[in-house]
């Protein structure tokens, strides 16, 4: 397995405040890696760092190329979709794919027109007339078209009803992703990305502070309801967090035994949004 | 190659309105101008009493009717000027939101994400302002030039006279447009300096481009004008509003290298005496010979290249 990208020590201060502080983080072929981190945290600025579309301090690698110098032949490579709603008003949809396969060496024609003939798109519709859904379908179509290696999305689904996000999230894994190909994704709709991710990235405050794969997630945190004769025992190995619910106490713990937790209680493989929520606790206390 | 001729049908499609419909919709209303003034105006067509029997004849023959023609065929092209000062306009207004738009409305992440780097762009809009834009004008004022000219024909011919056969003998009636195709480079030339201040704003101002683009060298030239004023420091504040100011902002229109080069304006002294296509064009090329015009283009291109610096290193605003 090769890796993607490689980021040693990756800062960038806007003013005084910190964006990013000293990450490290690497990224493998073949991955679907979840960049997940409250607002403000340094997610679209890793994301802007690995693009070239900002500069910073310290060493990045993506595809073996550094996006500060080299972002022109990087850009042969990756395609992102930065945010919803960046294609120009101007913009027709034959005029787009025109324009794309005119200057994309790995563009795929037919691979557009196959996806744009299940939406309601038609060839001379301009971006003007369509809603926010029809407009992430065209740059899905465009993007999903190109045959790059490593695809950057940074809330893709921003704004989007739950039938378009779900349908989004349908077509990348369906028809677009396979193991040449490296996904890296910001959301806030974690629960909606959560099963299709292979990797999970939290980032808090500019630092990395937690990267696993989704199956050493599911071996290293675990979620009890602990039967009430159980609490005392059960809060002496020290949850990341507690919550009640129906009467009954919820423990999330991190590097506990499943064997020593299955005393207590029921056992559950948390989601990843209380994993979430349970590691940026006090983010903005 | 082939990424820059998609570049220029990008902006082609995103400006059609301005580069072609505008022009065109001008070259319009002027032509329904001329036809109109032609066929309706009474001081031309002399019948005001009503009666088509008085019309009266023009006859010209000799050397009255060889000048005539000669006239025609040199000075037709005149009637795009009209159009061609539009061309200024629309260059100028291109050339400022060229850059700007693009991070506004944050397409610009989307074009950031194809592989096309950011020289080739600007370079795009450069080429678009310098050459694609003046040759579409060019053509349209063609057009145009021959609507009026088809228009005093047929009018010459209504009163008696036919100025068809030779006028299309005329060499110079094929020549002009020629010449002023020819002038194209002088254009690109000249018009750098304040081609490469307006991309160069565009890329850097966060909003009020216009504002900027013109309110800088205008302050700059009121604050020499003060200092010179207050100080006596011996500061050409007329100079620096001739040679900087008018140069940042006004070489985009065409022809603008007469007003610029001093040495042609013995030629405008000359007493009844019509500067010829020819002659403006040979006096056009001898500009080169000044230095004013290479400073111009250096400064232009010293800009452009700072707007692909700014355009790489920038992040969306």
């Amino acid at each position: 397995m090769s890796t993607i990208i490689t980021a040693t020590n990756l800062s960038k201060k806007y003013g005084k405040q910190a964006a990013l502080d000293g990450v490290n983080f690497t990224v493998e072929a073949g991955r679907i890696v979840g960049l997940i981190g409250p607002n403000g945290s340094g997610k679209t600025t890793t994301l802007k760092a690995l693009l070239g579309l900002t500069q910073f301090d310290g060493e990045l690698s993506v595809l073996g190329m550094d996006p500060r110098t080299e972002r022109d032949a990087l850009m042969n490579e990756v395609c992102f979709i930065a945010d919803v709603a960046i294609l120009p008003k101007w913009l027709k949809v034959k005029d787009a794919i025109d324009f794309v396969e005119g200057v994309h060496p790995r563009f795929d024609r037919s691979k557009a027109e196959k996806y744009l003939a299940i939406t309601k798109l038609n060839p001379q519709m301009k971006v003007k007339a369509m809603s926010k859904g029809m407009v992430v379908q065209l740059h899905l179509a465009l993007v999903m078209a190109i045959d790059a290696k490593l695809l950057v999305l940074d809330e893709p689904t921003l704004g989007l009803d739950i039938l378009y996000r779900k349908q989004f999230y349908q077509n990348l894994l369906e028809d677009y992703f396979d193991e040449n190909k490296t996904i890296v994704i910001t959301t806030h709709q974690i629960e909606e990305v959560e099963h299709i991710l292979t990797d999970l990235m939290f980032i808090q405050d500019g630092k990395i502070s937690l990267a696993a794969t989704m199956d050493e997630v599911g071996e290293r945190f675990t979620e009890v309801m602990v039967e009430p004769p159980f609490i005392a025992a059960a809060n002496a190995l020290r949850p990341m967090t507690q919550r009640t619910v129906f009467g009954k106490a919820i423990m999330l713990f991190d590097g506990v035994s499943r064997e020593q937790l299955a005393n207590f209680g029921e056992l559950r493989t948390p989601s990843v949004a209380d994993l979430f929520v349970a590691t940026m606790k006090g983010t903005y206390a | 190659m082939k990424t820059m001729k998609w570049l220029i049908k990008r902006e082609m499609w995103e400006h059609k309105g301005m580069l072609v419909w505008a022009p065109t919709v001008i070259a319009a209303l002027m032509g329904a101008l001329a036809l109109f003034a032609a066929f309706f105006d009474k001081n031309i067509t002399i019948n005001s009493d009503g009666s088509p029997s008085q019309m009266l004849s023009v006859t010209l023959e000799g050397k009255v009717r060889t000048q005539v023609i000669e006239t025609m065929a040199q000075a037709y092209m005149a009637a795009s000027a009209p159009v061609l000062l539009v061309l200024g306009f629309l260059v100028f207004f291109y050339c400022l939101g060229a850059l700007h738009d693009e991070r506004r409305d944050r397409s610009l992440l989307f074009w950031k994400s194809l592989p096309v780097s950011d020289s080739m762009t600007v370079l795009s809009k450069v080429l678009l302002a310098c050459v694609v834009a003046p040759l579409i004008t060019l053509g349209i004022g063609f057009v145009l030039s021959l609507v009026v000219l088809l228009t005093g024909s047929l009018l010459l011919l209504s009163h008696g006279t036919n100025v068809f056969g030779e006028l299309l003998l005329t060499p110079d009636l094929y020549l002009t447009p020629l010449r002023m195709l020819g002038l194209l480079p002088l254009y690109v030339l000249w018009a750098l300096p304040t081609v490469g201040w307006l991309l160069m704003v565009s890329s850097m101002a966060r909003s009020k481009v216009f504002l900027w683009a013109v309110g800088t060298p205008l302050v700059a030239a009121l604050l020499l004008l003060w200092a010179d004023k207050a100080m006596h420091i011996g500061i050409d504040s007329a100079w620096f509003l001739s040679n900087i100011v008018s140069r940042l902002l006004l070489s985009v229109v065409p022809g603008a290298w007469l007003l610029f080069d001093r040495s042609l304006l013995s030629m405008e002294h000359t007493p009844h005496h019509m500067p010829m296509p020819q002659t403006i064009f040979g006096e056009s090329w001898s500009t080169l010979g000044d230095a004013n015009v290479w400073i111009g283009v250096a400064a232009g291109v010293a800009m452009i290249a700072v707007a692909i610096w700014m355009r790489r290193r920038r992040e969306e605003g």
